[in-house]
């Protein structure tokens, strides 16, 4: 029942009339209108939603509007009309927020503590923030936000403030990330902040068989409940999708079968969500439940039952593998033969998932020309538009997807999901706007995570050092659909022959269906779970054969130029660099073996790819492109289809054009991820989007700044070379005094073109890989190359292992912005550390997830985080932007095996299955004593 | 987002309102910080019609009579940091600095974390997923997950500050229909998940009443957790008593979130008014390993929980020893 509520926000006195059910939370957002308080978790398990009440940090998820008496602060009470809260612009300069979404709740919190203890501790601080909880920043960057506010924060910064490399004027300078402050204060706006009018909410009826035949579904009683607008069926949708064009096996609602608890059936579109619930459960469904196939193991069993019986050409599937990739590199048996010492094992790695602190949600509108606008939390807008069309039966043209603030991917986001269909299609039927916003739970089940994998491995090295021989056998459990399987499958193999290399290769990789939520691509896309079986192999081999494990290393590098066992080229590498640099700075060489029963330090090592060398469906055209407009009033809009999911490419994109066109990144604004405004980049995934928008970026910056260096010599009639360009300046080079703004060459420039000042960039696809079938997949421009040393304590008592410092060095090629590289590789560390250490995503014997929720799924805090100190280190690409490489994915590899290796050096154990939890650790210690 | 319906809110100022207003519906229930009752509403678990909140009714720590004595609506962040509890009750500051998160504890009321309900990895979840999990027998279904069997509930009681109150052997001052009563800690709890606490319906939890432990006392409270935030625990350890250099003269340990009904460990006689030396300590360590029966129903693995009581108790023992 609704009744009015009288609240103090932010100094104001609001009335609002809100059911007395209502949270704090929803009455701020969805009354009120205040949406910079966010919502992640449902249920007081992230923090998200904190708001001051008489200065103290709550949960305003588990807060009853009617309850609260007090004073409220929200995040947009915090600025001033003289601007944002020295908080507010500590966590902007220091680079504190990625994807922004946990931090209005954070910045709150940094806010209270501050209040009391104006100069705290570390500690005091760890533990402040302990209930915010952030996935993109390892919280690294936050510390040094909360640092700066504490010591005093200028108002106004630049967005370079830095000291840009040699010969540039902005690239590798420092800098702020050009949206952060929007999401420092709580203006930012993310998909669940919309609020169109007439908007109907959708939900979605879940299966809760992990495998049953679909055998009806009657919504007629859900149809008639008064507030419910339309409801949608598989019956309604049924073109089958996939991410990967070649392996269409969904649909956007269960057709004829349901495979994984948690599949959508149908949806509603109701007044509210309430309404809609009760729409839910007045749908009657049908099922005839099937015997189950829970692990890959199960899949692979003889008389497995099958969770597809036909493809997507109606052929009959023989059993449950979706793919079966088997490639021989070099004489493996040579190899073997060749060996001083073989280290053959098994190793698990348990699926995880991203877990993102925005859940997905999307809104649908279908104007009165039959066009349709989609607004979705989505890391791939260009093939999310694609499906769109596709499933829906209607044409591109007709079809507009807009991206707004993102909240956090890891690839979590980079496919279509149901409810982006459910949406159009229940707008279509309703005759109105609808939104779907996923609970947590349904997050998890959404899914798209880390695969779990089943690895045996065996490593071959000579006593010189040598690896001679790599083979693997790896089975993949890929859950009820394909999604991007078929490139795990190979990415499992193609991503391992470097930075470390071997002379001979053969992997066999089988991805098979199982009746759980779908993997996909998470941080590292199908190579982290092998990495972490060779890398501790390679460590064990070094043992057997009294070499260290960093020389051992050092003696198996692929250089640049070489190519790896695999064929792909390496065309840059510093991995040499890397491993001297965490090398020395852990004193490893001092160090390891001498800590101490209980101490330890393990090092590992990893290559990632900049992006794949082929777009996902095969085309001629650009993979991205960006488009420059400006004009006189001294501002460029870039125009990029390139996903800025928290990572920051829309600075990267500033950052890249001011370099090339010398007008100042505080007067460039990007416009991206919208498929009618801008120009088609494929996405944010494969860590493709610094190189390859960046190069699109960087000739779009070229043309615009040839044609302000042409306006400007023609001014001054001199020849084009002698035009310097400084920064946010042009100068003549044989008469410095002489200088012209970059507005001025801009107006300078838009009145001798006689048109509106444009130009246009692409990345266009370079031919790369191997000759063989699959060859192009894994294949890459360019590699990144990351070495990681890692300190842990192991309670020989307990099995409870800490990881107390990590030394991360990544070569990213040049750095655009040290501070934004620096980010990614903090927050890959932590999250492969939490992988290690914590997060498992299972299921039981009848496919039901252990918990799908932000409690009984932990994620780190920033208590037990550790200290994580990145380095960069530059090999400048021949073909990346300025020599750039990727850094958002490769720095997660190495912490997995570097942590089992330092646990190895610890207490000599040798853990083969992740999250070495403390009962496995315990266990481990204990059956070494016995042995 | 989950979504709550079908409620109304009376805001209570006063205990005997709170009775009143309680009594005046029959499905109503009461809400302190609502941090453990909300996500159970929001799972469906209870759908009361009316909720009676009790933030009005102001909380407090005064001493009286040779006791602390505590109002039930006193926040956990005020509890670990009040001066009083914190020089005579450190571990009981202790363990209410480790409940939850920072914002938890500002929420949170001491009174709620004594009668927070028992939790259950099988119970604490979704509608949706316990209806695919088939229910159990705490909600809505006829078969416990945790022991296999249809007859007992092992949903455990997980609070962080109810170890530390049970070896002070603290009391309950509880208003009901039929006034005010007091009620030993010890006798609150019952070997039942579904029905773990001796009251009767309606009453109210008002305030706890900790005797003053006297002279020589220490005492601990050890948290064991996968993170060092939010979680609640996988096992609690407390320990109290009063010292005479490393003799024990008096000793009480519980171990907290192992089962419904946590309590005091038997067996512990011998062990006083003699120097409490590494053969005495893991005796005892044997004793709670004995003692303690890890239920399922929390995470982490049910052996290594057992261990960890042990291994706990032990290090906590070895640091009062030495004073």
């Amino acid at each position: 029942m609704k009744s009015l509520v009288s609240l103090r926000v932010n100094g104001e006195d609001l009335e609002l009339a809100v059911p007395e059910a209502w949270t704090l939370l929803e009455a701020l957002r969805y009354g009120a209108g205040l949406t910079g308080t966010k919502q992640g978790c449902d249920k007081g398990d992230c923090g998200a939603c904190t708001v001051l009440v008489d200065g103290k940090p709550v949960l305003s998820c588990l807060t009853l509007a009617h309850a609260v008496r007090g004073e409220i602060t929200t995040i947009e009470g915090l600025a001033s009309p003289a601007g944002p809260d020295p908080v507010q612009r500590a966590f902007d300069v220091t680079g504190a927020l990625q994807c922004g979404f946990c931090q209005p709740g954070m910045i709150l919190s940094a806010k209270a503590l501050l209040a009391h203890s104006p100069d705290p501790t570390d500690a005091e601080m760890r533990e402040a923030l302990s209930g915010n909880l952030c996935r993109c920043t390892g919280y690294t960057k936050i510390f040094e936000a909360v640092r700066l506010a504490a010591r005093g924060v200028d108002r106004h910064v630049p967005v370079r403030y830095g000291t840009p490399a040699p010969g540039f004027d902005v690239i590798g300078a420092r800098g702020r990330k050009a949206d952060a402050i929007h999401k420092a204060t709580g203006e930012a706006v993310y998909t669940d902040d919309l609020a169109l009018p007439r908007m109907a909410h959708g939900k979605i009826l879940r299966s809760p068989h992990a495998h049953a035949r679909l055998l009806a579904v009657d919504t007629r009683a859900a149809e008639a409940m008064p507030g419910v607008f339309a409801v949608v069926t598989g019956a309604d949708l049924p073109t089958p999708y996939c991410i990967i064009p070649w392996t269409p096996d969904e649909t956007a609602l269960a057709v004829g079968k349901v495979r994984y608890i948690g599949e959508g059936v149908a949806a509603v579109a109701a007044v509210d969500e309430e309404t809609a619930n009760r729409a839910l459960a007045a749908i009657r469904v049908s099922y005839e439940p099937l015997p189950i196939v829970k692990d890959a193991e199960a899949a692979i069993a003889p008389g497995a039952p099958l969770v597809h019986e036909l493809d997507w050409k109606g052929r009959p599937w023989p059993d449950n593998v979706c793919k079966d990739v088997d490639l021989r590199f070099g004489d493996v048996e040579a190899g073997f033969a060749a060996a001083d010492a073989v280290v053959e094992d098994r190793w698990f790695y348990e699926g995880s998932t991203h877990a993102a602190i925005e859940p997905h949600c999307a809104v649908a509108q279908w104007s009165a020309d039959e066009r349709l606008t989609v607004w979705s939390a989505s890391q791939v807008t260009h093939y999310l538009h694609r499906e769109l069309a596709k499933v829906l039966g209607i044409g591109a043209e007709r079809v507009r997807v807009i991206q707004p603030v993102l909240g956090g991917a890891f690839g979590g986001k980079s496919e279509p999901f149901d409810l982006e269909f459910c949406v159009a299609a229940l707008s279509k039927k309703a005759g109105r706007p609808v939104k779907i916003l996923y609970t947590r739970e349904e997050v998890f089940y959404a899914h798209r995570g880390r695969h779990p994998m089943d690895m045996a491995f065996k490593v071959a090295g000579t006593k010189d050092g040598r690896i001679t021989a790599v083979e693997s056998d790896i089975l993949i459990d890929g859950g009820a659909y394909h999604s991007f399987g078929l490139v795990t499958t190979y990415y499992s193999g193609q991503l391992l022959t470097g930075p470390v290399g071997f002379e001979s290769y053969h992997f066999r990789s089988r991805r098979v269906y199982t009746n759980k939520p779908c993997c996909g691509p998470k941080r590292g896309h199908g190579s982290v779970q092998p990495r972490f079986a060779f890398e501790c192999a390679v460590d064990e081999l070094a043992d057997r054969l009294g070499l260290d494990p960093i020389e051992m290393r050092r003696k198996n590098l692929v250089s640049a130029g070489e190519r790896t066992v695999n064929g792909q080229l390496v065309t840059s590498s510093g991995i040499a660099a890397c491993l001297d640099a965490v090398e020395a700075a852990s004193g490893w060489k001092d160090r390891r073996g001498k800590l101490g029963r209980g101490r330890g330090l393990g090092v590992a090592t990893s290559m990632y790819i900049s992006g794949t060398a082929y777009p996902i469906y095969p085309n001629e055209m650009p993979q991205s492109g960006v488009l420059l407009r400006a004009d006189r009033s001294g501002k460029i809009t870039v125009f990029c289809g390139a996903n800025d999911i928290g990572q920051g490419s829309d600075g990267m994109l500033a950052y890249v054009v001011a370099e090339e066109t010398g007008v100042s990144p505080d007067d460039i604004t990007v416009v991206s991820g919208d498929t009618e405004l801008t120009p088609v980049d494929l996405g944010s995934y494969s860590s493709r989007v610094t190189f390859m928008a960046g190069i699109a970026a960087q000739e779009a910056g070229a043309a615009m700044g040839q044609k302000l260096r042409e306006a400007v010599a023609a001014t001054w009639k001199v020849e084009i070379g002698r035009v310097g360009k400084g920064y946010g300046f042009f100068f003549d080079q044989e008469d410095r005094s002489r200088q012209l703004s970059a507005r001025e060459a801009l107006i300078l420039a838009e009145a001798a073109a006689g048109t509106p000042l444009s130009a246009a960039g692409g990345y266009r696809t370079r031919k790369v890989g191997g000759d063989y079938r699959g060859g192009t997949i894994g294949a890459s421009p360019a590699y990144s190359a990351t070495a990681h040393v890692c300190e842990v304590s192991v309670d020989p008592e307990t099995g409870i292992v800490r990881v107390e410092k990590v030394w991360a060095a990544h070569d990213c090629g040049r750095a655009l912005n040290p501070q934004i590289v620096e980010g990614q590789i903090e927050g890959s560390v932590y999250m492969g550390y939490a992988e290690a250490l914590m997060e498992a995503h299972t299921f039981d014997e009848r496919g039901l997830h252990s918990g799908p929720n932000l409690l009984d799924y932990r994620i780190p805090t920033s208590k037990e985080t550790p200290e994580i100190l990145a380095h960069i280190v530059e090999s400048m690409d021949p073909g990346g932007p300025y020599g750039a490489k990727e850094a958002g994915e490769g720095p997660l590899h190495p912490i997995i095996p570097a942590i089992a290796n330092a646990i190895a050096d610890a207490v000599g154990v040798r853990l083969r299955r992740i999250p070495f939890t403390p009962d496995r650790v315990l266990a481990a210690i204990r059956a070494q004593g016995r042995s | 987002m989950l979504r709550m319906q079908g409620f109304t809110y009376r805001h209570a100022r006063s205990w005997p309102e709170a009775l009143a207003l309680w009594s005046s519906s029959p499905d109503a229930r009461y809400v302190a910080g609502g941090t453990d009752l909300l996500p159970n509403v929001k799972h469906g678990l209870f759908r009361p019609s009316v909720l009676v909140g009790l933030g009005g009714i102001p909380g407090g720590v005064r001493e009286a009579d040779g006791a602390v004595v505590i109002g039930a609506m006193t926040r956990l962040d005020e509890l670990a940091a009040d001066p009083v509890v914190r020089s005579v009750l450190p571990p009981l500051a202790a363990a209410a600095g480790v409940v939850a998160g920072p914002q938890l504890r500002a929420m949170a009321t001491v009174g709620g974390n004594v009668m927070l309900d028992t939790r259950c990895l099988y119970y604490n979840q979704t509608e949706f997923w316990r209806g695919a999990l088939g229910h159990c027998l705490k909600a809505e279904g006829t078969w416990c997950h945790v022991v296999g069997g249809p007859k007992t509930c092992v949903a455990t009681q997980s609070s962080d500050t109810v170890p530390v109150l049970l070896a002070l052997d603290a009391r309950l001052r509880v208003l009901g229909s039929g006034g005010m009563r007091e009620l030993p800690l010890r006798e609150l709890y019952r070997f039942n998940g579904m029905d773990h606490l001796s009251l009767a319906p309606g009453e109210l939890l008002t305030e706890i009443v900790v005797p003053a432990p006297g002279p020589g006392f220490r005492g601990a409270y050890e948290k064991v957790r996968t993170r060092d935030s939010i979680d609640f625990p996988l096992l609690g350890v407390a320990v109290c008593g009063r010292w005479d250099g490393r003799n024990p003269l008096t000793l009480e340990i519980v171990v907290g979130a192992a089962s419904p009904q946590p309590k005091p460990l038997r067996g512990l006689e011998p062990f006083l008014g003699a120097p409490l030396d590494d053969v005495a300590i893991s005796t005892i360590a044997d004793l709670v390993h004995k003692q303690t029966r890890p239920q399922g129903s929390v995470a982490g693995d049910v052996v290594w929980r057992r261990q960890m009581a042990a291994v706990t108790t032990g290090r906590v023992l070895r640091a009062l020893a030495a004073g």
